[in-house]
């Protein structure tokens, strides 16, 4: 049992929290029962790890199966590290009937035509998203388990959100990904966060919306059930529309838990007060950003209390609308952050 | 600009009609369940973000004897909203029916020149003002228990005891510096 190996087991297991190392074993499934009960898991981790070991030597086991149980923590426990989302473009005519096997020939394949050696381990989970766990290696050396790249994609839609992913490492990837898939390009999503649940949840519209309407509240009723009827709100007509029009830039019920907006302003100063900096003509740089545990949750509450005022500006709402969480912003406008600059018209 | 005025509307039987105004519209919520619940007087509670209010509800609104203004001290822009919606007041109002309740006073976070910024406008309105708590039960209901006593004197309903009687015992004074000692 060589060196590397063991590294990477023990710093998978001090990598998984002691509550968690149970059922990740068992959902791991290769340990046998025996030696499953032969683990005592109200010890230290590092007594487990010492036992590990040595049901390692034991049952013959190889980097892929150490891989194979980073993969199922990872999979379980997908919040963690930073996911950057990816979109897929032009697809060609037959890039919609791309099917599981398919795609994993392909890009097996091609990855390992660009790159050799590398260690590519590809599963398919429960809710059609498809993990793929990447170890780069290069001419001088073996693939590195200590540093994987994972990358998921859902079949028959254009996202790919990816961890882990160095600049060099970055354009061999796209490349494997374009041709597996059948598309003809790749491009930056500008959504990035720390749970991979809340940026797949808002780019695929995974929440609920709500949608303009001429009647936003039901029809009353005859006999109907005031709260208290001593108690009496005087502007509830105006807290009504707010609320309305701060679910629909934002959705109702449970948002996706984004945790940072960052705008990039290349605008021109602009302030009455202020001459000098106005008469420059440069545009003044200057980087925006918000943060919050729940990003979208705060933004709903200060456009529904009126602290951001209604109709919200769609520079916030951008945000859900085109799935982003980085914005450059141009004297033209708000626009998607290509790089391309308008003519100033 | 339609103003509130304190006396344009006869008074219910045996009844105290409060305004509750507050920028956040949080702690009105809680307070309101809580003063409702006062046995002895029928409490009807208005609640309002900011003033001027809506001409829809003039019919229907009964005559204010208290308006209360809910200062919360870590927002700015909440006492800017209070001190934005005292213009839409009667001058009537000010012998003793307005009253500021101020929540957060204790917080490490507030600037010592807001709470001395809401008392110099208390001071100079000549109007009482509480500190209350609100994020505890206990809080809440001393809160309560303040505000039905000077509501009861607003609304006539305590013998022998005016509202501009009252105002004048509790009113907000600011200390001048010659009173107040230098600690350095």
């Amino acid at each position: 049992m060589d060196d590397s190996m063991k590294r990477l087991l023990q710093r998978l297991i001090r990598r998984i929290p002691a509550h968690m190392l149970r059922t990740t074993l068992d959902k791991w499934g290769r340990l046998s029962g025996a030696q499953q009960r032969s683990l005592d898991f109200t010890q230290p981790k590092w007594v487990l790890t010492e036992k590990l070991l040595a049901i390692c030597e034991e049952n013959g086991w190889t980097i892929k199966h150490i891989t194979e149980l980073e993969m199922t923590y990872v999979i379980d426990n997908p919040n963690q590290g930073m996911w950057h989302a990816s979109q897929l473009m032009d697809p060609e005519d037959d890039a919609h009937s791309v099917e599981l096997t398919q795609f994993k020939e392909q890009f097996k394949a091609h990855l390992s035509e660009l790159v050799r050696p590398v260690s590519v381990k590809i599963k398919k989970h429960t809710d059609e998203a498809v993990w793929i766990r990447i170890a780069w290696g290069d001419r001088f050396s073996e693939p590195n388990h200590l540093k994987p790249t994972y990358v998921v994609h859902h079949l028959q839609t254009p996202y790919v959100f990816v961890t882990s992913l160095t600049s060099k490492q970055k354009p061999l990837l796209s490349q494997a990904l374009v041709l597996s898939t059948r598309y003809q390009a790749i491009k930056d999503a500008n959504l990035s966060g720390r749970k991979l649940t809340a940026i797949r949840d808002l780019l695929m519209r995974h929440y609920q919306q709500v949608f303009p309407t001429k009647y936003p509240s039901p029809l009353k009723e005859k006999n109907q059930t005031v709260s208290n009827p001593h108690v009496e709100k005087e502007q509830a007509g105006p807290a009504v529309n707010r609320l309305q029009m701060a679910c629909e830039a934002f959705g109702d019920g449970t948002l996706p838990q984004l945790q940072s907006a960052v705008y990039k302003l290349e605008t021109k100063f602009r302030d009455h007060t202020n001459k000098i900096m106005t008469e420059r003509e440069e545009p003044f740089r200057c980087v925006v950003k918000f943060a919050s545990t729940n990003l979208l949750e705060s933004l709903r509450h200060c456009a529904s209390t009126g602290i951001a005022s209604t109709p919200v500006t769609p520079l916030l709402s951008s945000i859900p609308l085109k799935g982003k969480n980085y914005f450059v912003i141009t004297d033209n406008g708000p626009g998607p952050s290509s790089q391309m600059r308008q003519p100033l018209t | 600009m339609s103003v509130l005025k304190p006396f344009s509307k006869l008074p219910g039987l045996n009844t105290a009609n409060i305004l509750l105004v507050e920028s956040e519209e949080q702690f009105q919520q809680s307070l309101a369940a809580a003063l409702v619940e006062e046995a002895a007087v029928t409490v009807n509670v208005r609640l309002a973000k900011s003033l001027p209010l809506p001409m829809e509800n003039e019919e229907s609104r009964p005559r204010i004897d208290l308006v209360v203004f809910i200062i919360n001290l870590t927002s700015e822009l909440s006492f800017q909203s209070a001190e934005a919606s005292l213009k839409y007041l009667d001058p009537g109002y000010f012998l003793g029916k307005v009253c500021f309740m101020v929540t957060n006073a204790r917080s490490a976070s507030v600037p010592t020149v807001r709470l001395d910024a809401v008392r110099k406008l208390a001071a100079s309105l000549h109007c009482p003002l509480l500190f209350a708590e609100d994020q505890t039960p206990d809080g809440l209901t001393n809160a309560t228990e303040r505000l039905l006593t000077i509501l009861k004197v607003a609304a006539g309903l305590v013998p022998m005891a005016t509202a501009l009687y009252l105002s004048n015992l509790t009113r907000c004074t600011v200390p001048t510096d010659i009173d107040q000692q230098n600690f350095d």
